[in-house]
């Protein structure tokens, strides 16, 4: 009996806002701790990491619930299963689009918020789930970011695509199809490759024998170095090169210089942007970590935040805090938040995605003009 | 016309290459009766080799063929005297098991020490061409292409004139004919390994400047390599250089005629036409 009124009480006391400090939140975590997808699953450790630290700075203690879905849809659904069952406000993550994809569908299920904070295949937001919410611009904002500065910057009237065949390269280029289509440009040329072949050179000079005004490229690290060389050696020369992945925004690309200046890419956020924080979360990062933050790290701390405050204000109860994220806006590291339904997406933040162009090695935001670090090369110098 | 030009030339540098990896296999082949599926990931040895020899010492990839060719021949050599030896004259699929383990332990060992990430050799030459009329040649495909041909040339000549090149022809003709007369057969399989151990060394050395390097990149190699012998017909050195050649030219002109996703397509529909017309491959004698 006295354990009961004991429990009334701490509830009710988690009930009245203000007093949320009294007792943390339990939040669920799900992360690619280990497996393939570490590399990046660390960046969002650590942005979530730092994200509790500053919670508590704030006066909100939160009870973290971490799991490691290895980069397995099937093991990411039993730790949703497994959070759900422990009690937590709210979920963030899964990482990887298969596992937040294969999460989401339990959130509702279980009726338990889910915030994805990088997570970018479309569907996850497109089915109607009222519990899910998705902080990071989906996988078609990759293409028509690219597309619009593109032209802004001139007036292109032809694209060539190249990609690697597989889910990221082809859903990639499937949206930036669709975008051109509602522009006016034409498409000159659609190769996709199997990725980790040697030699591309046959298929750019194809594409160079169609002289398009843009060259759209997806494909990861490896493969981006290689087809940029390639294409230097072809002499393959369109207004703008267009990085639409994954390869095209890492630091061991702009370190080939030679290849990859004036090379355009686009990601959810760098540190040079003017949000508010962002400078400061990077230095911060650094000086905790030893490594620079990815987009990866930024999106994960801001969801951590997001959630973090909205469940302790709600105090840890599910649908409140799931109606205090539809309802609420926040402004932070990522820019102003808001979840939105529109364009047949429900609960997406409409997240603008930032363009970068290599100057010099490095990556500089080059769109949209008010967060710019610097103007623009366009069009692609000449191969010297 | 240009651009059939083009991606004809690309795929010649790209196919001498590929006959070096393929004359590895195949002198392995023919001397030892041994199918060598540790081939690929010799040859990831050599790309390593040389991208240590490249970020430690600062030796210039082409040049640093000179360590890689012996290293990878002593390599080579270990493997035929401690493991592959004890092999000699057992079950195919065994002989197989043997050498597909042999090339785990390679590729898990690069993973170790090396990371699985990709690594690239970057040189200031990596990514210039020569322009002849209108066709750009990649400048280090076109450097290994010569060393490719240089070495090839230089085989040719050791197998046709040399005693010891004549023996090991011996030897892969018949092991025991040439046991009779008096040929050491133990060391020229010793010899054989080794040598093509120091081909798919070589050759993975000459493609790192244009390449990444992966500890897992050997199958793909491996793979190409059965098919090039095969095609040229296994034990024919004549047959794995042409072979190589024109798997390289037609993966070249598929990509450029076809579309860059079929172009694996297109080559394994050559390599069964090859065989259901001519079994025994292009240069192979039938030894049914």
């Amino acid at each position: 009996m006295t354990r009961n009124l004991l429990a009334l009480l701490l509830a009710a006391s988690l009930a009245v806002p203000g007093m949320a400090s009294a007792a943390p939140v339990k939040i669920g975590f799900i992360n690619s701790i280990t497996g393939p997808e570490a590399p990046i699953g660390e960046n969002l450790t650590n942005g979530v990491t730092m994200a509790i630290e500053d919670l508590k700075k704030k006066g909100v203690e939160v009870q973290l619930m971490k799991e490691d879905d290895t980069g397995k849809p099937q093991i990411s659904m039993s730790a949703m299963e497994k959070l759900a069952g422990q009690g937590v406000a709210g979920v963030v993550g899964p990482y990887t689009s298969a596992c937040a994809n294969a999460v989401s569908k339990l959130a509702e299920k279980y009726k338990v918020p889910l915030l994805v904070p990088a997570a970018a295949k479309e569907e996850i937001t497109r089915q109607g789930l009222k519990y899910v919410y998705r902080l990071n611009a989906p996988a078609d904002k990759y293409a028509s970011s690219l597309i619009d500065a593109a032209l802004v910057m001139g007036k292109p009237k032809t694209i060539a695509f190249i990609y690697e065949n597989t889910d990221f390269g082809t859903s990639t280029v499937k949206t930036a199809k669709e975008y051109i289509a509602k522009k006016g440009i034409k498409m000159v040329a659609d190769e996709s490759y199997s990725k980790g072949s040697p030699d591309y050179r046959s298929t750019l000079s194809k594409i160079k024998g169609q002289n398009p005004d843009l060259v759209f490229m997806v494909s990861y690290v490896a493969d981006a170095i290689l087809l940029m060389r390639q294409s230097r050696e072809i002499g393959l020369q369109p207004q703008a090169f267009l990085g639409g992945g994954a390869g095209f925004t890492t630091v061991q690309f702009a370190k080939e210089t030679t290849i990859s200046n004036n090379v355009f890419s686009t990601t959810q956020w760098t540190d040079d942007v003017s949000w508010p924080g962002a400078k400061d979360f990077f230095n911060r990062y650094k000086a905790k970590f030893g490594k620079e933050p990815t987009y990866h790290a930024a999106c994960a701390y801001q969801a951590m935040l997001i959630m973090g405050e909205t469940a302790s204000k709600n105090g840890g109860d599910r649908e409140k805090t799931k109606a205090g994220l539809k309802s609420g806006s926040w402004k932070g590291i990522m820019g102003d938040t808001k979840f939105e339904d529109y364009d047949g997406f429900t609960n997406q933040n409409k997240h603008q995605m930032l363009v970068l162009q290599i100057q010099d090695g490095q990556f500089e935001t080059v769109f949209p003009t008010n967060f710019a670090s610097k103007k623009p090369i366009f069009p692609f110098p000449k191969w010297k | 016309m240009l651009v059939f030009m083009q991606s004809l030339i690309s795929g010649i540098l790209i196919g001498g290459v590929y006959a070096l990896i393929g004359i590895g296999l195949t002198i392995i082949f023919g001397v030892m009766r041994v199918i060598n599926f540790a081939h690929g990931d010799i040859l990831m040895i050599g790309m390593y080799m040389t991208y240590s020899l490249f970020t430690f010492f600062g030796i210039d990839p082409f040049v640093s063929i000179v360590i890689t060719i012996p290293l990878m021949f002593m390599f080579g050599a270990f493997l035929q005297k401690v493991f592959i030896n004890r092999m000699q004259g057992a079950l195919p699929q065994n002989q197989i098991l043997l050498t597909i383990g042999l090339g785990m332990i390679m590729s898990n060992t690069m993973m170790l020490a090396f990371t699985s990430d990709y690594k690239i050799l970057s040189t200031d030459y990596s990514s210039s061409s020569i322009k002849l009329a209108g066709i750009s040649i990649s400048t280090p495909l076109a450097i290994s292409f010569l060393i490719t041909a240089a070495i090839t040339a230089m085989l040719y000549w050791f197998l046709l004139k040399t005693d010891t090149g004549q023996a090991i022809r011996a030897t892969a003709q018949d092991r025991e004919a040439a046991q009779l007369m008096g040929i050491n057969v133990k060391w020229m399989s010793i010899l054989a390994f080794g040598m093509g151990s120091a081909l798919a060394g070589t050759a993975g050395a000459l493609i790192s400047p244009t390449y990444y390097i992966f500890p897992q990149i050997g199958s793909t190699f491996t793979l190409k390599a059965f098919v090039i012998t095969v095609l040229g017909g296994m034990g024919s050195i004549v047959g794995a250089t042409i072979g190589g050649v024109i798997i390289g030219i037609a993966e070249s002109v598929s990509a450029v005629y076809i579309s860059s996703g079929w172009k694996d397509v297109v080559v394994f529909v050559l390599f069964l036409l090859v065989l259901l017309f001519k079994p025994a491959g292009l240069m192979g004698k039938s030894r049914m």
